[in-house]
């Protein structure tokens, strides 16, 4: 569904790429996490499927298309068939629920007759029954994530990115997000999800892909925030030692 | 649905800049009734030409008893010497430069002269054989007025040979250069509704970059997500033109057609149907002028 090869991205103030000759494949169906510190490349990763940055070379290929070969006019089409849901939600604050996620089928010239049967689908499908009439300040953050993802999926792309989607949500709520993405993921829906949450991780027990400066260190399926396997090669010991060590080493690289 | 949701993109853009909007209105409204007016000018000219040029050519004017030109030191203009002229005029030295002439007598010249200031009260001082005599020429090639100039004006009983096209000619550079005026300041105005509705549309952007952001990113078309920005700003500017083209019709009609045309009786003044020729213009005008500076501007400011 989603494949690098050899990707390298440069953005040109920062002499260090923000994804190092990055190869990898994503199936149809799965639900992966990109772990890794800020700055380690994940939203370049998730921002190069959308064709929203270009990569400095390598090929990047999204259902079977290189996004390079996408012209600027069919790029709407590619962004079609991929959802993306936001750490900040990104709901419009003067719409109520069923008008943020109607807000998607509009823009793409959905009719009124669809839209109306649509919405109220997928709203059930997050867990939002009964709440299209409110507006986005009367829901708890758990709920406008929801709304977000909803928004999202309504247009049954078959690929949806989540950019730490928990990333402002208490445990207990995040753990609900998960089970949306999970369903999401179990209707045939393939899913990266960029993340810092731990447990969430370790609950979920999918494939974990690790960045590290660009690079990817590790790629295991079932796996835990951090491995159990010791990885060969680069600084693994400088990732899981202390605060110190690990400041140490970026002030070496600088 | 896709019509009915940009119009309500753009209804909704126009409320939200109400103050921006108002002032690309008011800005085009003015450029475009200076552009409209240089327009007016020339449509003028062009009649009053049109309207002249049939009328007026040389007049080889005879001297009568006040004149004090060297051709009459004899006194009023002769019998004879009237002849004389009328021969000349037909003469194979003259007559291939000139399709017909009309000898205006002193009773007509009066005649012609109290119409033309009916409501003046100049008539009652002027009398009859004050006014000269004269040979109205018309010409095949109005500029070849130097040879008539040149045969007649040394002719015993000649007072004068007027060319009255240059009368004309100095109306017509006189209006010329309030129309390039007019245009001048168009000119800047225009400069200034430009650079207006590039702000009024990046503001525009930038309190909807939500939106456009989120349209961006759920797959909408480039068209549904900047058309809404250009029709803002060419619905603005169209506004704008359309009371340009109100003021104009109605300074045609209130005022050429009304006062002026009152106290200029023998002036062909353009009527305010011919200013309806200038309205699609104006519109048209002001419309391309929005689209194209929005486009610019949403090509640097939007991101699609």
């Amino acid at each position: 569904m989603i494949r690098f090869e050899n990707v390298t991205k440069v953005y040109e103030q920062n002499a260090r790429p923000a994804l190092d000759s990055v190869s990898l494949e994503i199936n149809r169906g799965e639900f992966t996490f990109l772990v890794g510190a800020s700055g380690s490349g994940k939203s370049t990763f998730l921002r190069l499927i959308l064709k929203e940055d270009k990569a400095s070379s390598g090929s990047v290929y999204v259902a079977g298309q290189n996004v390079a070969n996408i012209s600027s006019w069919r790029v709407p089409k590619l962004r079609r068939g991929i959802g993306v849901v936001f750490q900040d939600f990104r709901l419009l604050p003067q719409k109520n629920v069923f008008a943020n996620v109607a807000f998607a089928m509009q823009v793409i010239g959905k009719s009124r007759s669809i839209i109306r049967e649509t919405v109220p689908e997928v709203l059930k499908t997050v867990g939002l029954e009964g709440k299209e009439r409110r507006m986005p300040h009367e829901l708890s953050g758990g709920e406008q994530q929801r709304v977000a993802i909803a928004r999202a999926v309504v247009n049954r792309p078959g690929i949806l990115l989540a950019d730490e989607p928990t990333g402002n949500l208490d445990p207990i709520t995040s753990m609900g997000i998960m089970g949306v993405l999970d369903k999401i993921n179990q209707n045939g829906t393939t899913v990266v999800m960029a993340t810092h949450d731990d447990d969430i991780v370790n609950e979920m027990r999918r494939r974990v892909v690790e960045l590290k400066n660009g690079k990817v260190i590790r790629d295991e399926a079932k796996a835990l925030y951090t491995s159990m396997i010791p990885v060969v090669g680069e600084s693994r010991r400088l990732r899981d030692a202390s605060g110190e060590e690990l400041n140490r080493a970026q002030g070496a690289q600088l | 649905m896709r019509l009915l949701f940009i119009l309500g993109e753009i209804g909704s853009g126009l409320r939200r800049n109400l103050s921006m909007v108002i002032s690309v209105v008011l800005v085009t409204f003015v450029s475009l009734t200076f552009v409209g007016a240089a327009g007016m000018l020339q449509m003028q000219i062009n009649q009053m030409k049109g309207f002249w040029y049939d009328k007026v050519q040389v007049a080889v004017f005879l001297c009568n008893d006040g004149s004090t030109a060297v051709g009459c030191a004899s006194g009023s203009a002769t019998k004879e010497q009237q002849a004389n002229l009328q021969a000349m005029l037909e003469s194979p030295a003259v007559k291939p430069y000139i399709n017909d002439f009309q000898f205006e007598s002193q009773a007509e010249a009066y005649k012609h002269f109290k119409e033309q200031f009916s409501n003046s009260p100049i008539v009652d001082s002027v009398s009859e054989d004050q006014l000269p005599a004269s040979f109205r020429i018309n010409m095949k090639n109005p500029e070849k007025y130097e040879i008539i100039s040149e045969t007649f004006s040394s002719q015993p009983g000649v007072e004068t040979v007027s060319d009255q096209r240059q009368v004309l000619e100095r109306i017509f550079s006189w209006m010329n250069g309030a129309s390039v005026a007019a245009i001048g300041v168009a000119a800047v105005m225009i400069f200034c509704a430009v650079l207006l509705i590039t702000t009024t549309i990046r503001l525009s952007a930038f309190s909807r970059r939500r939106e456009t952001g989120i349209m961006r990113l759920v797959g909408a078309s480039k068209m549904v997500i900047q058309l809404p920005f250009i029709l803002e700003g060419v619905i603005a500017a169209v506004v704008g033109a359309l009371l340009a083209s109100v003021t104009l019709w109605l300074m045609a009609h209130f005022w050429l057609n009304g006062d002026l045309s009152r106290q200029f009786l023998n002036t062909p003044f353009i009527s305010s149907t011919q200013v309806l020729v200038i309205a699609p213009v104006l519109v048209a005008l002001g419309a391309g002028l929005a689209g194209i500076s929005s486009l610019l501007t949403l090509r640097r400011y939007l991101k699609v």
